[in-house]
């Protein structure tokens, strides 16, 4: 029980950190909304065109809700980099704390709360415009709670994922091309360049199975309605295995990067 | 003409200085190609559900995507002084010493950074320039060739006078004001796409206070010999002067914002 309490803890601090830095927020959410815009316009253009089966609204939903929770896909701890490069790692392996739930619990508080702080003038604002132009209702209560629910288990997976991705950018002291490659891959394949809804039909089938789907498109999905509530069940599974398996792999990496770290010492 | 030579000597210290790491610096601009090269992908997947926008055929899409790629990317990567380095030089008091010395200010910073990585984005850029020019069947003229690397180059001078603006900010309120990305990302992502196909007031945005439609679309469109606006030929050689026109009211208010100067102190 009182490990439960260091993470929480150790999720209070950083929560707490987070919410120093409310300015450069407003200046970040005036920019995304812009870019939303900017979105929407083009994808009004193209449906303008040559209408698809689902409708505009769909999209521009999407566009919007990819736009609010934003951070929650791009944001790392930068501290944990330095901390290595320093050799000051050496403090957080004396904690009688896993190493790794110590940084799970730290980057679940930065997305969480970088993601909340932005989401809600951005969806404030989304669904102050008109429509076609603004983020449209819920397919129905329901869809509105299974898609909560989703987002929540997006959360524990692209912690996860972040996790692994350190894990990798651990073994080397300049990690920032690595660090940018990864982050790409996660930027397309989870909708925000392009939503994936967008994408060949023939693609889909095989991008939505995927971790990155998982994070923020499965949700989506769900909230529009593209996915029905009968198939929440399959969705919500999906998400939950692979959170399952992405802990599992983090934890390993982890451990194996723990025995083998090098303090750089100065 | 010492300016040039002074620019020239100060690039190739730099490019040898950042070969130093070979293997760092390949990695960054390996990301940086996937970087551009996602983007490009986004275009063609969209062209492959979409198949044109209002009268652009896929093959001018490219085009567009191309012009702006090469603009964009040349002016990162030759005036990395104004669009990232600069801020951190106010930070730091490092400007000082700029001061001091025999030569402009706006010249040394110009010759303080160099972005070699872009150059992969640069040679995606030039790949979509060379697909949508055969897909689009341009024929190449004298007068056409010149039409191009005007709008490059004075697209350039606007992006770097559009970077001017938060420098100028920064020198007022020492913070870096990343508002004003919205400007030059934001156009930059608006204006892979012909201006024609956003609404009004992105459209007078993106024409009269950042005019990337000026530099780009006009003289891009003029190659395509699908002119924007039915404007005559002439107006491909005298719109892209807009961009210099930018880039000396910037130079001037930055001017007006150096005699403002206090040192940070060290």
């Amino acid at each position: 029980m009182s490990r439960v309490k260091a993470y929480l803890s150790a999720f209070r601090m950083r929560w707490k950190m987070e919410l120093q830095y409310r300015g450069a927020v407003i200046g970040g959410v005036l920019c995304q909304m812009f870019f939303g815009l900017i979105l929407v316009a083009l994808y009004r253009a193209l449906y303008a065109g040559k209408p698809q089966a689902r409708p505009i609204e769909d999209v521009v939903t999407y566009v919007w809700l990819q736009q609010a929770f934003f951070r929650m896909l791009l944001s790392s701890d930068g501290d944990l980099m330095d901390k290595i490069r320093t050799g000051s790692i050496a403090y957080d392996l004396c904690r009688p704390l896993s190493l790794y739930g110590y940084y799970y619990a730290r980057i679940m508080a930065q997305k969480l709360l970088g993601s909340l702080l932005r989401a809600a003038p951005m969806l404030l604002f989304a669904a102050l415009l008109p429509r076609g132009w603004g983020m449209a209702l819920p397919s129905s209560f329901p869809a509105l709670l299974v898609a909560a629910l989703a987002v929540g288990l997006g959360l524990l997976c692209v912690c996860a994922i972040e996790n692994i991705t350190m894990a990798f950018t651990m073994r080397t002291l300049d990690s920032r091309g690595m660090q940018a490659m990864l982050n790409l891959l996660m930027m397309t394949l989870s909708g925000n360049i392009l939503p994936l809804t967008l994408f060949p039909d023939a693609w889909q089938r095989v991008i939505t199975l995927l971790p990155y789907a998982q994070l923020l498109d499965a949700p989506i999905r769900l909230y529009t309605g593209e996915w029905a509530l009968w198939q929440a069940p399959r969705v919500l599974l999906t998400q939950g295995a692979w959170t399952i398996i992405l802990l599992a792999l983090g934890l390993m990496l982890w451990r194996k990067n723990q025995k083998r770290l090098v303090l750089q010492g100065g | 003409m010492g300016t040039v030579k002074l620019y020239l000597k100060s690039m190739a210290m730099l490019l040898k200085s950042q070969l130093e790491y070979p293997a760092s610096f390949l990695m960054q601009t390996l990301a940086q190609l996937i970087m551009e090269g996602g983007e490009f992908m986004a275009v063609i997947l969209i062209v492959d559900r979409f198949d044109h926008l209002n009268q652009w055929t896929p093959g001018d899409l490219f085009f567009f995507f191309g012009v702006m790629s090469v603009t964009f990317y040349l002016t990162e990567c030759f005036g990395r002084g104004v669009t990232g380095a600069f801020p951190s030089m106010v930070r730091m008091g490092q400007l000082d010493t700029l001061l001091l010395r025999p030569r402009g200010v706006l010249t040394q910073v110009l010759c303080s950074a160099i972005d070699p990585r872009r150059i992969t984005c640069i040679a995606v850029g030039a790949a979509a320039l060379v697909m949508g020019s055969r897909m689009s069947g341009i024929q190449w003229t004298f007068l056409k060739g010149i039409a191009l690397a005007e709008s490059i180059l004075l697209g350039g001078m606007m992006i770097l006078g559009l970077f001017l603006i938060e420098c100028v900010f920064c020198v007022y309120s020492v913070k870096s004001v990343e508002m004003v990305n919205a400007l030059t990302y934001g156009g930059r992502s608006a204006c892979q796409y012909p201006i024609d196909v956003y609404p009004r007031p992105l459209r007078l945005l993106f024409t009269v206070v950042a005019p990337f439609a000026l530099t780009q679309h006009v003289p891009a469109a003029y190659i395509l010999g699908k002119p924007l606006y039915h404007w005559p030929a002439w107006t491909a050689f005298v719109c892209p002067l807009a961009g210099g026109m930018v880039f000396a009211i910037m130079y001037c208010l930055f001017r007006r914002a150096l005699r403002f100067y206090r040192s940070t102190g060290s």
